[in-house]
């Protein structure tokens, strides 16, 4: 047994750092945290990733992807959240991308898969609705036929992004009877289709990411149906899997704690360094050792499919403890900045506390609390661990 | 032993309540949040006129000679309701620090302006090395003709429509307070807007000149804990307020969100974590009833007892708050529901005068120490 990279992983390491510090420009970054320029700015980052042959990494090589081992994918999105890089907006690529390939015709194919992966369609992802968040199957969004176009009413709410978005991927109820998972239809729908309202939901973090959509006699081409009719539901739960898997953190979690290490030896406290202090250090080790077990348990699932595999129940639990460890490295991440942290932008979003990361301390704590809560809660995940992990 | 309210503290506890209930919904707070400074000045005069500015102060000073637990009655009460006047600034400490540190013609020129709501007050003690450090203060004060020249910053000062800072500086190996009025040529003011409503400041202090009579004390550090240590507790006890509107708020939630064809408090899974939030609240009001006693009583463990209160509700106040926003899902991260504002204002409670991790740090000192 032994973690070494083999010399062909370690080129490749070497080979995505110096990319993401030679392309991932101070300049583009700061241009992706102001909102009035995030839109563009994701997609010029987005388009470099895919000029170089990287932005769907994921897919299968014949629409594009890289074909690499799990252990390659890890080193890929660890060297990227260490260079402080997002990654691509997951909606597109991550999300609908592999229901695309897996479940779409030719003809979808053709028109959607090169298109998203260069970035020229931006997409949201259209489930939730306001009777309907952990219990995704009671959607009520009405999709009626009408000669070749589906009709649609109602409203999806939490719609990340809806305000930039070209395209929506949007689970309809085109059946009432039966059970209520039986009656869903997977669509693509324009978002310049006329009906179609997006009104934004500010959220905790004073940010414009979230929106309700209503639809008021939306029609969409039945050509844009994905699969068969009253399938949705398979296809958007093989989705939700592939969502589930992405999101454990790990990069980010060890980016921020070399943030915390670094400014803890600069910030004074009293007399002394704060990085000195023994409490503060107990706290730096308990989430450090938190984020290394979590690292271990994401390379143990890596490799068990990279071995031909199949991830077992412990990649379950890399969404429920990936987001846990996101948040209490947050939570340390503010206590660090201790009262600067609370101190808002001012115009124009500059930070005005004088002070150097308070304001990111809060706005990625603030906005973390939702990690616990999308791509089904941690409450619902225990669920599924329990009956289909432990058998209960 | 007698952990019961006298009636006129009933009586205190009853108009506080009702004011909020009839002041503070979450839409009237939301239009606060855009008044200048962050608060009403109309409910300021409101609070003149019900003497509740007047509670913590002697009768010959102007006031009603209420003690610690009467300020914890004020502060529970505004903390169910997020209150944003300035009560602790300007009333627990700017106010008791003139009240107790007798330069009586300071106390003179100031406590009745301030009692009669006339007056905003701030003590701005904090400096960009010292994080939670009373006694590590850079601005330094100098004897200058018979007055005193002040140099320095401060950030963070609390309450950004105050007229007087009460400012600590260094003077020789001590550390001096000052009462700075707030339009003192040698005073420059920027306003900071933080995340739980309320506008603070960063002070700088360039020759500001001050006459004999505006050093309150030259030798104040103990006079400065002393004030902290009692405005801590009320601010413990606007935090156990605040947690207690979140767990009920939660429970209320949970009886109307349905999902899976019934309400979600009837998940077990979620019914533990509720009963854990209502338990976490509970600590936290014990401890601050030993708190409370221990000022009361002067006992000798004041200073452990109010560090185990801080530090217990900067940890279960930030838990509390998280769990009610888990618990309301996709609602909870909303700017529009207000239960993201309590943990907003928990999160600073926690922060200001040391953090849990601070407290817990100066408890073993107090404690353990040889
Ligand atoms: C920041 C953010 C971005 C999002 N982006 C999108 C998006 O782009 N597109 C989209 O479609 N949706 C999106 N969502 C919606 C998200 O998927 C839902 O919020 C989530 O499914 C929870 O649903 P809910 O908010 O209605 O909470 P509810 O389902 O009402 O849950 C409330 C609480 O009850 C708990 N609970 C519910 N059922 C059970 C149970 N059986 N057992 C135990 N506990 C239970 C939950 O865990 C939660 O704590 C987003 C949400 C957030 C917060």
């Amino acid at each position: 047994m032994h973690a070494k990279f083999t010399p062909e992983e370690r080129v490749f390491q070497q080979e995505v750092r110096e990319f993401m510090t030679n392309e991932f420009t101070d300049e583009l970054a700061a241009r992706i945290r102001h909102p009035d320029s995030f839109r563009e700015a994701m997609i010029e980052w987005q388009k470099k990733l895919d000029a170089k042959g990287w932005a769907a990494n994921g897919w299968p090589v014949e629409h594009g992807g890289c074909g690499w081992s799990a252990t390659k994918r890890s080193i890929y999105s660890n060297e990227m959240a260490l260079a402080g890089a997002p990654d691509v907006v997951p909606m597109g690529i991550k999300m609908v991308g592999p229901v695309l390939y897996s479940f779409g015709n030719e003809e979808q194919k053709a028109r959607f898969l090169p298109a998203t992966k260069a970035s020229d369609i931006w997409w949201c992802q259209g489930y939730s609705e306001p009777g309907a968040g952990s219990d995704l199957a009671a959607l009520q969004t009405r999709a009626v036929r009408d000669g070749d176009d589906y009709i649609i009413n109602g409203t999806k709410i939490w719609t990340t992004y809806a305000q930039y978005a070209d395209w929506m991927f949007c689970l309809v109820r085109t059946n009432t009877e039966g059970k209520p998972q039986a009656g869903i239809s997977f669509l693509l729908i324009d978002m310049t289709s006329p009906g179609i309202t997006v009104s934004p939901i500010i959220s905790i973090d004073d940010e414009h990411h979230l929106n309700e959509v209503s639809f008021s006699d939306v029609r969409v081409p039945v050509a844009n149906r994905i699969g068969e009719e009253n399938e949705g539901w398979t296809y958007a739960k093989a989705l939700l899997t592939y969502e589930r898997t992405a999101l454990s953190g790990v990069g980010y979690c060890k980016r921020t704690l070399q943030r915390i290490r670094d400014y803890a030896a600069n910030e004074r406290q009293g007399g002394g360094r704060l990085i000195d202090d023994p409490d503060f250090q107990a706290r730096l080790a308990d989430v450090e050792m938190e984020v290394t077990s979590l690292e271990y348990l994401e390379l143990r699932v890596l490799n068990a499919v990279d071995k031909g595999g199949a991830p077992g129940m412990e990649s379950s639990l890399l969404k429920l403890k990936g987001s846990d460890c996101q948040q209490a490295v947050q939570t340390l991440y503010w206590n660090l900045a201790a009262a600067y942290g609370g101190v808002l932008p001012g115009d124009d979003h500059q930070n005005v506390s004088g002070h150097a990361y308070g304001d990111q301390a809060r706005r990625e704590y603030m906005f973390g609390r939702a990690t616990t809560i999308y791509g089904g809660s941690n409450e619902v995940q225990r669920n599924i661990i329990a009956k289909f992990g432990l058998g209960l | 032993m007698d952990f019961s309210l006298s009636e006129e503290q009933q009586l205190l506890k009853d108009s506080l309540e009702k004011f909020v209930a009839s002041e503070y919904s979450p839409t009237q707070r939301e239009k606060l949040l855009h008044a200048p400074a962050a608060f009403s000045a109309d409910h300021w005069q409101t609070f003149a006129e019900l003497g509740w500015l007047s509670i913590p102060f002697s009768e010959e000073q102007g006031g009603i000679g209420g003690g610690i637990v009467e300020s914890a009655i004020v502060m529970e009460a505004f903390g169910r309701g997020l209150v944003l006047e300035p009560f602790v600034d300007t009333v627990l400490l700017c106010g008791q620090v003139l009240a107790r540190s007798g330069n009586a013609s300071m106390a003179e020129q100031y406590l009745e302006p301030l009692i009669a709501g006339e007056l905003q007050g701030a003590l701005a003690w904090q400096e960009r090395q010292s994080r939670s450090s009373l006694e590590h203060c850079e601005t330094e004060a100098k004897r200058q003709d018979g007055g005193w020249l002040l140099n320095g910053e401060k950030v963070l000062v609390s309450n950004a429509a105050a007229n007087l800072l009460i400012v600590s500086a260094k003077q020789g190996d001590q550390v001096g307070l000052f009462a700075v009025p707030a339009d003192n040529p040698g005073v420059t003011l920027q306003t900071l807007k933080l995340m739980d409503g309320r506008d603070a400041m960063n002070v700088t202090l360039t020759d500001c000149q001050l006459t004999a009579e505006h050093c309150l004390q030259e030798a104040g550090l103990q006079l400065l804990q002393q004030v902290v240590d009692e405005a801590t507790v009320a601010l413990c006890a606007e935090a156990v307020g605040a947690m207690d509107y979140l767990y009920q708020a939660t429970v209320e939630y949970s009886k109307t969100r349905k999902q899976f064809g019934q309400p979600i408090g009837k998940f077990q899974a979620l019914q533990h974590r509720m009963v854990d939030m209502f338990m976490l609240t509970e600590q936290c009001r014990s401890l601050l009833v030993c708190a409370l006693c221990s000022v009361s009583d002067n006992s000798e463990t004041v200073t452990e007892d109010i560090s185990a209160l801080k530090a217990m509700v900067g940890r279960y106040g930030r838990q509390v708050a998280e769990e009610a926003v888990q618990l309301h899902g996709g609602m909870g991260v909303t700017h529009e529901m207000n239960i993201g504002h309590y943990l907003k204002r928990l999160m600073m409670i926690d922060v200001t005068f040391g953090d849990a991790d601070f407290h817990r740090r100066r408890y073993c000192n107090a404690r353990y120490a040889a």
